[in-house]
């Protein structure tokens, strides 16, 4: 079967697509990094508590315990913007690949509801639980991995319509696409990618304390040896990602597209900065070159699903049907929104100052 | 149509979107009144300097924080997602019109969260001035989230001007907007109270404890008054049609909409009742009680909401299963799997019927029916349902009843969904099989002796293809009767018609002089004709026995037994709609036979309303009600008719269905404003029976010679004309019986008429109203001047008669003789041919004059004249010989 036939009519859109690519991006730059932490920083904290338990020492699991279920919470809210603006240019193929793997997709809301409330117990619990700490962190991170494969096989079903033939074996939704060679060195390339950011935040925290003048150093030195070590692994694993695109979309990025080759390369630079920033403790350097680098890993995702879709669709395809006030809608609510978050934030560290 | 379907079969019918959203729009109301519930009870807290309850109002925080955004913020998600799987169609409409709208709700679920979170871990630290305006600001965040969210969710059911515009201002302040952003508003404060309850019993303080526990009572009982008056005004901002679907129409709403009003009456009482000093072991399960209520409550919201805009997904633009109104005309030229993208079978075929019927329910069912599932469950819906039932079911689906989107695709798909739903979900629904049938038998139709030459006794029904009910003790449409009628003709040079002096008597075959042992019509006559007194046992509506002395006719030109109650069914158990009966004329004041005759009065219950009403043929497996037919019938029109038939029959008292729907055959004036039977039970199956031939006529009426009455027998059968070519097809049949009923103001009958469309006319507007049983296609249409037809295609539909005078069963030629006493009765005309023996119709002109051709035909004048004739006497083209030789043996044609 023609899969270029089972591609579902697009509807109009209000204002010109590089609107919705561009604020996608940055929302999905914010949820990366939020992500990042908290995914990564539960991992690190889960195997800090198997230090712990072979006679380590380490502040990590303690520290991290009240922050976790926060930054799943942000997490969780600045996916949805993303998730939003996806949908305006490619939900024909995303809402597709997510109905023919339903079973997985759905139980999303219940594995982060479940990994979720376990953070809560594992922060507000914390000294009670004592030699069952691991039980629970574990448990909440095994969800989250789960959640994350169920995202990378979305993510790469989507752009793959050859692969979408299998429904007509299986519609019951428990497809996945395990037979598609880049989603294990995709998925371990987040993965990775989550251990390195959520380092760089545990080194972050101890740079603050001690510039606050506490004892940050073990927070510190143990967040950036996450850090370097798993940006040296990415170097790996990354290639391996690159070598099993597709040939036409390795090329883009190997030189056939100019555009395509400029981010690729640049950002290889920025995490060369930020893995020297790393390895020469200069923590805000390496978190304003990661910053960087997810940014510009989030362009090159972005290409890199054109590429794929490219026989099929571009976003410039859509018909539009302009209406701006909307958008002005959301300009302005985002504005006095931001503006707001700002002071409630400056309420809550001059509470702190205070107490 | 466009995307691939989640097949699921239980949790199918929406499962997943109900089971979240209910859950989900519980604490997110909750989330919204909470919010105001926190910061004002700080206020409280402060006012009335209680530590205690600065203590609770932080406990209560954490639990507000851990369900409103972990479960309601994942929840919302959820609901996001499951609509997306299960109607992505819609979801991607809603996803890029209003994309700023949710994007804008996102920014004060953002808001939220980071204020809650402040509000959460400052608590303790913060200065209080501070965390109040956190509070507050976390209250006007939410409470824009419901803003924001309503606009878009009543945009499903009440579009406005969107529908026209495409305007994303006129979709979000739809006509519903303001008074549903009202109304939510209040219940979110009502369920601030019940959640409050759940935290505040647990308060330590005993003083505390009443104190913020008659506070949550006010939260709870107060909103209810303006929750009514919100509810009120909502109501009544909804598209009219949605109006009347939760005011008057959908049974399903007549279960939610009230219990909605019930429950959140026992919410406030509720909350009162928690207001008094009670011991803990009361307080507690009240509170939780009282939270599960909440969320019924919340839940027959949600359901009304949603049936309201039925059978629409957005009101006026898509329907329930994502297809549009636009798209139908379209996709029912070009097929539903032609159209469809993700389906394997791509057109029907004799070997794929059933699979392709399986990808069509699909398309089409799946999104809100389950198959086995705690929604929308299809297998007890179409339980009562053949294959052509269920066929017929979806062809009528969304015009008479618009609860459900029409049926679209081809008729061959249409079936092919008939058939996965009866004979794959329910593998053929063998409880709706009939068992051995009985086949007709040649019975001997025996001609009497002509008594002498000096009289003609010719006998007749007037009802030549006739119905009863025996569905006595729910409904009859009809008693047992069939008219009997017989004219004397003494011959001569001049023959006479005697009108007076004789004596003519009727009397049943062997075998049938008891029907009231064959039904149960006798035991509810009284109730049925709502007589003073019960029926006498054996006695028709007239007074006439299976037996007895005829009457002269008011015309005086001869002589009828009405209404004889006869049935089908002789003593044997077997099924004969043909009984005869043998007619004497006797001299009155000698006593002498001076004639004897017989003829048939055709009485079949061979009635097909179970082909789509459920049950089986009650007797000799061909004919006959059961009580499951017949109550399925009465459950019917009561549900969409708002009836208490069903019940009322339960305790004793069946209608006879002319008691409110005016017919002339019975004479019933029915009730004013009521449409008239006929066009009543035609219009209605019309719309349910569209674009069909002949055939569809034999499944209510016992018409067809393969079934077990064949009731359409005469010389017109014989040459190979059907219904339709006096009647017109079901359609046209029923519009002209609509059009008289529009025309003398009944309102229904103009909504009957909107699904049909004219077939053998070329408009609606050209068919000529008629009445029933009066304005009948008349004879001469075709045979014009009693003349052969001009051509074969010639057709009687149209032009009616004028009144009852010019009938074919009362009418007389020159001469005074009834048309039916030479040609006999309607639909069996001479010769006709009986499945229960050829000539069992045809006995009179075998008597008189050895064939079975029209009495007189072939210039057998001599049966009445004594002297040749050579004039045309009786009415025009009297001498012509009979055309359709075929019809007979060589030997009646001499």
């Amino acid at each position: 079967m023609d899969p270029t036939q089972l591609i579902p009519a697009t509807d109009p859109i209000s204002v010109p697509w590089m609107w919705f690519e561009g604020l996608d991006l940055v929302t999905f730059v914010a949820h990366l990094l939020f992500m990042n932490v908290m995914f990564g920083g539960s991992i690190i904290a889960l195997l800090s508590l198997r230090a712990q338990k072979r006679g380590g020492v380490s502040p990590v699991p303690e520290e991290l315990s009240a922050r976790l279920p926060t930054l799943l919470a942000l997490t969780v809210n600045l996916g949805v913007a993303p998730l939003l603006f996806i949908q305006v240019l490619y939900g024909h193929f995303l809402y597709t690949s997510t109905i023919l793997m339903a079973v997985f997709w759905l139980s999303v809301i219940l594995l982060v509801i479940l990994a979720y409330y376990l953070l809560y117990i594992y922060d507000f619990k914390y000294r009670a639980l004592e030699g069952r700490r691991g039980l629970i962190l574990g448990l909440s991170v095994a969800l989250l991995f789960c959640v994350s494969f169920i995202f990378s096989n979305a993510m790469t079903m989507m752009i793959v319509p050859a692969t979408w033939t299998a429904y007509f074996g299986n519609a019951q939704g428990t497809l996945l696409n395990l037979s598609d060679p880049t989603l294990i060195p995709r998925y371990l390339h987040f993965v990775l990618a989550a251990l390195a950011v959520g380092g760089l935040f545990i080194a972050f925290l101890g740079y603050g304390k001690i510039r606050n003048g506490n004892d940050g150093e073990a927070l510190l030195t143990s967040g950036l040896r996450w850090f370097t070590h798993a940006t040296l692994a990415q170097f790996v694993i990354g290639t391996w990602f690159l070598l099993s695109l597709k040939r036409d979309v390795l090329l883009a990025f190997m030189g056939n597209n100019v555009m395509e080759t400029a981010v690729f390369l640049g950002s290889l630079a920025v995490s060369l900065v930020a893995l020297y920033a790393g390895f020469t403790r200069r923590v805000v350097l390496a978190v304003g070159a990661t910053v960087a680098t997810v940014f510009l890993m989030a362009v090159m995702r972005a290409m890199l699903r054109m590429e794929y879709l490219a026989p099929y669709f571009h976003p410039s395809n859509l018909e539009l049907h302009p209406q701006y006030g909307p958008l002005w809608l959301f300009g302005i609510v985002l504005g006095v929104g931001l503006v707001l978050v700002v002071y409630m934030l400056k309420l809550y560290l001059r509470a702190n100052k205070g107490a | 149509m466009e995307y691939p379907i989640w097949q699921l079969t239980t949790l199918a019918g929406g499962f997943w979107i109900a089971f979240i959203a209910v859950v989900h729009v519980y604490v997110a109301h909750f989330a919204v009144g909470g919010g105001l519930f926190l910061v004002l009870t700080e206020h409280k807290a402060v006012r009335e300097d209680s530590p205690a309850i600065l203590a609770y109002l932080q406990k209560h925080t954490l639990f507000f924080l851990l369900l409103s955004m972990v479960f309601g913020g994942l929840t919302g998600v959820g609901i996001w997602f499951s609509i997306a799987l299960i109607s992505p169609q819609a979801t991607s409409m809603l996803i890029h019109t209003f994309v700023f709208g949710w994007a804008t709700e996102w920014v004060c679920f953002l808001g939220e969260i980071i204020a809650l979170l402040v509000y959460f871990y400052a608590f303790a630290r913060m200065a209080r001035r501070d965390h109040m305006i956190v509070g507050w600001l976390y209250f006007i965040f939410a409470w824009l989230s419901l803003f924001f969210i309503t606009g878009i969710i009543d945009f499903m059911l009440a579009p406005g001007k969107w529908l026209e515009t495409g305007n994303f201002w006129d979709g979000f302040f739809n006509p519903v907007f303001w008074p549903s952003v009202t109304l939510r508003t209040f219940l979110a404060f009502t369920f601030a109270g019940l959640f409050g309850f759940v935290t505040a019993i647990r308060i330590p303080d005993a003083t505390a404890r009443l104190s913020m526990v008659r506070s949550c009572s006010l939260w709870t009982a107060l909103p209810f008054v303006f929750v009514l008056a919100a509810g009120w005004w909502y109501v009544h901002s909804f598209p009219p049609y949605a109006y009347e679907m939760v005011m008057f129409k959908i049974q399903k709403l007549g279960f939610f909409v009230p219990s909605f009003l019930v429950l959140g009456a026992v919410i406030m009482l509720g909350g009162l009742f928690m207001a008094f000093k009670m011991p803990a072991a009361v307080t507690k399960p009240t509170a939780y009680v009282l939270l599960v209520i909440g969320l019924c409550y919340m839940g027959c919201f949600e359901f009304s909401r949603e049936a309201a805009r039925k059978p629409y997904i957005i009101n006026g633009y898509m329907y329930s299963n994502s297809i549009l109104p636009s798209q139908t005309a379209a996709i029912n030229a070009r097929g539903v799997l032609r159209t469809a993208k993700w389906v394997t079978n791509k057109a029907v075929t004799k070997e794929n019927e059933v699979d392709a019927g399986r990808e069509i329910f699909q398309l089409e069912c799946a999104s809100c029916h389950s198959i086995g599932g705690p929604l929308n469950d299809i297998l007890p819906k179409t339980l009562k349902f053949s294959v052509f039932g269920m066929d017929s079911e979806l062809n009528g689906q969304g015009k008479l009843v618009r609860y459900m989107p029409p049926f679209v695709g081809t008729v061959n798909e249409r079936w092919a969904l008939a058939r996965y739903i009866v004979d794959d979900l329910h593998s053929g629904n063998t409880h709706l099989e009939d068992g051995p049938a009985q086949t007709p038998q040649n019975l001997p139709a025996v001609v009497p002796k002509k008594e002498n030459d000096d009289y003609v006794l010719l006998a007749w029904n007037n009802l030549g293809m006739h119905c009863i009910s025996d569905s006595d003790p729910f409904w009859i449409l009809l008693p047992p009767a069939n008219d009997l009628i017989a004219q004397l003709i003494k011959r001569g040079d001049g023959p006479e018609i005697i009108t007076s002096g004789v004596e003519i008597t009727y009397a049943v075959e062997s075998g049938f002089e008891n029907p009231a042992g064959q039904v149960t019509f006798w035991d509810h006559a009284q109730s049925l004709f709502e007589l003073e007194k019960p029926l006498p046992v054996n006695v028709g509506v007239s007074g006439n026995k299976v037996m007895g002395i005829m009457k002269p006719t008011p015309g005086g030109e001869a002589f009828e037994a009405s209404l004889v109650p006869v049935v089908p069914y002789p003593d044997d158990g077997s099924f004969n709609p043909y009984p005869l009966f043998t007619v004497t004329a006797k001299d009155s004041a000698t006593g002498k036979v001076l004639a004897t005759t017989r003829c048939v009065a055709p009485t079949s219950t061979e009635m097909g309303c179970k082909n789509c009403h459920g049950g089986t043929w009650r007797v000799a497996g061909v004919a006959g009600f059961t009580g499951e037919t017949s109550a399925d019938v009465l459950a019917v029109h009561d549900r969409i008719n708002k009836t208490t038939l069903l019940a009322d029959a339960r305790a004793g008292k069946p209608w006879l269905c002319q008691s409110c729907h005016r017919d002339p055959v019975l004479g019933a004036k029915g009730k004013e404003g009521v449409i008239s039977f006929p066009a009543a039970i035609h219009g209605w199956h019309a719309n349910y029976l569209t674009g069909r031939d002949e055939n569809v006529c034999y499944r209510c009426h016992p018409a067809k010679n393969t079934g077990s009455t064949g009731c359409l027998r005469g010389v017109h059968t014989g040459v190979g004309l059907t219904c339709i070519k006096c009647h017109g097809t079901l359609e046209d049949h029923a519009l002209s019986l609509l059009k008289y009923e529009k025309n003398r103001g009944i309102v229904s009958a103009e909504k009957l008429m909107q699904g049909l469309d004219s077939r053998v006319v070329a408009s609606k507007e050209a068919i000529n109203p008629r009445d029933a049983w009066v304005n009948e296609p008349d004879c001469l249409n075709c045979h014009v001047a009693f003349e052969k037809p001009v051509a074969r295609d010639v057709s009687g539909f149209n032009t009616w008669t004028a009144g009852v005078a010019e009938l074919f069963r009362v009418r007389t030629d020159d001469m005074g003789v009834r048309c039916e006493a030479c040609h006999g009765s309607t639909h069996a005309n001479y010769p006709a041919t009986n499945i229960y023996g050829k000539n069992r119709d045809n006995i009179p002109p075998l008597q008189y004059q050895g064939n079975s051709l029209p009495i007189g035909s072939n210039r057998h004048c001599g049966v009445c004249h004594t002297q040749p004739m050579s004039d045309e006497g009786h009415h025009p083209n009297m001498t012509g010989m009979f055309r359709n030789a075929r019809l007979i043996s060589k030997e009646e044609m001499k």
